[in-house]
């Protein structure tokens, strides 16, 4: 199953807000992507509360996961928006 | 987490006419305790026009921008209850948890508390709380589970 593996770029980690922009883009993905922090459980990339639960800070890595079409171009995508500064886009 | 959570902070029988008013005052409810200065409120305001700080099971997170920052005297959180409920953008909330941060540590406060909302029963408890006790249990139980893990 196709995978990307990526450090959490935000400043102050993937919590509200950089979390937020996150799940809207993983909800809009073709298919379903799962989201862990190492070999922890793998959630729900589009469920708010199970990717703020994940606690994850700058630079914590996580692993995407998504199978189907469009998989890889999902999980690139999503990817480069984890490695961003999020909290430095705007507000 | 229970240190963070002053029972001053707690208020569990709140009204509020919109979202704008209920952020307000729990931001109110952080300056009240000293946690924060006045102007940390008007950056709660600017950080939800900015995106919604919903995160689900009636519950937003009103927090500041990362501009706020210097107006945090100490990391604390605050904890309204809205029994009729808040019109959230489309969403009803009825409980809002105000965060004061000055650092990263609100991330493992925010990844507790939505493992708190993730568990069905005690997601209904904390909304349906009328006493302090109920939500310093069910906040403050987790920060044992953190230090475990």
């Amino acid at each position: 199953m196709p995978t990307r593996t990526v450090a959490v770029g935000s400043a102050s980690g993937l919590h509200a807000r950089p979390a937020k922009i996150f799940v809207e883009a993983a909800a809009k993905a073709p298919v379903k992507v799962t989201i862990r922090v190492g070999e922890k459980k793998p959630v729900p990339a589009k469920s708010m509360l199970s990717v703020l639960a994940l606690g994850a800070k700058k630079g914590t890595e996580v692993t995407l996961e998504a199978d189907g079409d469009g998989a890889d171009q999902a999980l690139d995508d999503l990817a480069a928006l984890l490695a961003r500064d999020l909290d430095a886009d705007g507000v | 987490m229970s240190e963070l959570l002053d029972v001053r902070a707690i208020k569990l029988a709140e009204k509020a006419v919109d979202r704008d008013d209920a952020i307000r005052r729990t931001g109110e409810a952080l300056v009240e305790i000293g946690a924060v200065e006045p102007g940390y409120v008007t950056t709660m305001l600017a950080r939800e026009q900015s995106i919604s700080t919903y995160v689900g099971e009636g519950v937003a997170i009103p927090h500041g921008t990362l501009g706020g920052k210097d107006l945090v005297n100490r990391d604390a959180l605050s904890v309204l209850r809205f029994p009729d409920g808040v019109d959230w953008d489309g969403e009803t909330v009825t409980v809002c948890v105000g965060i004061a941060a000055r650092g990263d540590g609100h991330v493992e406060l925010l990844a507790a508390l939505a493992e708190v909302l993730l568990d069905e029963d005690q997601a209904r408890e904390l909304r349906e709380a009328t006493e302090p006790g109920t939500v310093i249990r069910l906040l403050g139980a987790l920060k044992e589970e953190d230090s475990n893990s």
